[in-house]
């Protein structure tokens, strides 16, 4: 009996007092920093587009100077081969005639029951001289001569 | 002697690669792993270092599965043709000498490495499946997209070192690199290749974790080995080609292949550490990066490179 | 190919060569390209104006003298200096002067001290030069026909054409 009256007389109370519901603190909130932070750190955007712009002055700068002296390196490297000319190209004259020489009397030999074969006919209706070409020179000889000849002082492709 | 030329030096030849390579993919998956704060493969023998080896073995001893309605040839022969090609491309790089000295090395290897496209687009077609055309399709526009913009990069490095030689470029480079004087064209370059391999953050063709995989779906077991082999390799490549390109490897001709090969790590380094930092491109954004934004900076950065030598006197020697 | 009776004999063509390798010579280059000059240049003048190595025999076996003979001095008097440069240059991958600096400046010093040569500045071989010769001047080395008359000249008087040009639809 007792119990029971307590519990309606708790019921009267809090019907009666007022329900205490959150809220904020009077007056509000104090300003919430929503703004994006960022730490500002490091060379600022204008400073790094310079270092950029000074890198590649001193890029130019220095590559040119080096193409320069290579342009010069070159230019020495041709002369050797300008300077070789002469004595190479008087060689492969001689080396060609010789070839041409020796394929003549070996065409000799191999025609010599032909009767009326000349031996070494012109087959251009000229005088002038005609560079043979290799499959000329090297066809009365084995093949990897002319493959040696061909293919043999080949650096790159 | 055949047994010599037929056998034993192209395998010379490939096995070096291909460790490189597979070593490649485990220094990925480590480095990957302790970005994450994780530890990466650790159990396959010491520190892992024998789990691409054991990946390999897996995946080929893996049933091959093929798809019914595909299109049996191209579907088998498409593999082969991507590895072969990146095989391939190491051919004329100088070590200090190459395997065979093309005069005009860029342009093969230019050639090459487009060729690759074909493979990537049969697969996908041959697969017979629309998620692998799809992705076929878009992996061959990203590629094909981003070579433009890599030939342009290299011609205007050709306007300053002067021949289209790899070894040209070293004697070039002696007193200083061309990362320097060029480097908007090596960061271009950086992120061009990062895109022309189809790697993070341009890899919308496998990106596992929305898309199925791109053109190839359909593949498993050795086939889909042969995929990845190229792949990697090719990011290998493309990384040693950058280090030749911008980084001068033979300041000192002794040591030269060391010093490539480290340059060569450092770059692969960073291609790791950019798939680890980077959220994935949408494809509009890759392909307005290369069309609207890389296009015109190179167009423009070749026309400077030729009238700039010119007018300091300082173009290269040419033959 | 041309005539029989037109290739010299083998007993001709028979000239002492040069037998040394590559780098050999590209080590001597710039000297002999000084030394020999006179040789070279008349041969490749020869070679220039006859336009057939059957008629500069007798140029290039003097071209050949003059190399086994400026070969023979660099043997005589600076063989060590010169056996290392062209060692290193066979040595340094492509053959490239530059890589060899140290071993040139030896070998010009003892060429310079015991021949009195010098070696030739930069540019000086690549120069345009005459040359004084006694071989005269071969006429009509390509065996052209003879050129046509010109065609005579229009009597009548000539006025541009009534309608124009054909070639443009202005004017």
């Amino acid at each position: 009996m007792t119990e029971r009256r307590s519990v309606t007389e708790e019921l009267t109370k809090m019907a009666a007092s007022k329900v205490k519901q959150d809220m904020p603190p009077p007056g509000g909130y104090g300003p919430f920093d929503y703004k994006r932070n960022l730490p500002k750190r490091g060379l600022s955007g204008y400073s790094m587009f310079g270092i950029g712009i000074g890198f590649l002055l001193f890029g130019y700068w220095r590559m040119f100077k080096w193409n320069r002296e290579r342009r010069r390196l070159q230019m020495e490297e041709l002369e050797a081969r300008i300077a070789l000319l002469p004595l190479l190209q008087a060689e492969s004259d001689r080396r060609t005639l010789r070839m041409l020489r020796e394929n003549l009397e070996e065409e000799a030999n191999i025609m010599k029951d032909i009767p009326d074969w000349k031996v070494g006919e012109n087959v251009f209706h000229t005088d002038r001289w005609v560079s043979p070409l290799n499959d000329e020179l090297f066809n009365l000889r084995p093949k990897e001569e002319l493959l040696h000849k061909k293919y043999g002082f080949q650096w790159y492709v | 002697m055949t047994i010599f030329t037929l056998i034993i030096n192209p395998l010379m030849y490939i096995i070096p690669i291909l460790l490189a390579m597979a070593f490649l993919t485990l220094v990925e998956r480590k480095i990957l792993g302790y970005m994450q704060l994780r530890k990466g493969p650790n159990i396959v023998g010491p520190y892992g270092l024998l789990q691409p080896i054991a990946d390999g073995v897996k995946l080929f001893i893996k049933e091959p599965v093929k798809p019914s309605t595909s299109s049996p040839t191209l579907f088998l022969l498409t593999p082969i043709l991507a590895l072969t090609l990146a095989l391939m491309l190491w051919v004329p790089l100088p070590m200090p000498f190459a395997l065979t000295d093309l005069n005009l090395t860029i342009l093969f290897i230019l050639a090459v490495s487009s060729l690759s496209v074909y493979s990537i687009l049969g697969s996908g077609w041959a697969s017979n499946s629309k998620y692998a055309l799809i992705g076929a399709l878009r992996a061959v526009a990203q590629t094909i997209s981003y070579e433009v913009t890599l030939g342009l990069i290299v011609l205007s490095l050709i306007l300053f070192t002067g021949a289209f030689t790899l070894n040209m470029f070293n004697s070039a480079q002696e007193t200083i690199w061309l990362i320097l004087p060029a480097w908007p064209m090596a960061a271009m370059w950086f992120i061009s290749t990062l895109a022309e391999t189809n790697r993070a953050p341009f890899d919308l063709t496998e990106g596992e974790s929305e898309l199925v995989s791109g053109f190839n779906v359909e593949y498993a077991g050795g086939p889909f080995a042969l995929f990845f082999l190229a792949e990697y390799t090719n990011i290998l490549l493309m990384n040693a080609l950058s280090a030749i390109l911008f980084l001068g490897p033979s300041f000192n001709t002794v040591n030269i292949n060391l010093n490539w090969a480290i340059k060569t790590t450092i770059l692969a380094i960073m291609f790791l550490w950019v798939r680890a930092s980077y959220p994935r491109f949408r494809y509009d954004q890759l392909m307005h990066l290369v069309w609207k934004n890389f296009l015109p900076l190179t167009l423009a950065m070749i026309a400077w490179h030729i009238s700039l030598p010119i007018s300091m006197a300082g173009s290269p020697p040419q033959l | 190919m041309t005539g029989g009776a037109n290739i010299p004999t083998l007993d001709e063509l028979n000239v002492q060569e040069v037998n040394v390798s590559s780098a050999v010579l590209k080590a001597a280059a710039h000297h002999l390209g000084s030394q020999c000059d006179k040789a070279n240049k008349e041969f490749m003048l020869c070679r220039w104006e006859e336009k057939d190595p059957r008629k500069c025999l007798k140029e290039g076996k003097k071209v050949n003298e003059c190399t086994l003979q400026f070969f023979r001095q660099l043997k005589m008097h600076c063989a060590e200096p010169f056996t290392e440069y062209w060692t290193c240059l066979d040595y340094s991958g492509s053959a490239e002067l530059r890589h060899c600096r140290k071993q040139q400046r030896a070998f010009d010093n003892c060429v310079l001290e015991k021949l009195g040569w010098e070696r030739p500045d930069l540019g000086d071989l690549s120069k345009v030069t005459k040359v004084q010769t006694d071989r005269p001047m071969p006429e009509n080395v390509y065996h052209s026909r003879p050129r046509p008359e010109p065609n005579p000249v229009i009597e009548g008087d000539l006025k541009p054409s009534k309608y124009g040009s054909r070639m443009f639809f202005w004017t």
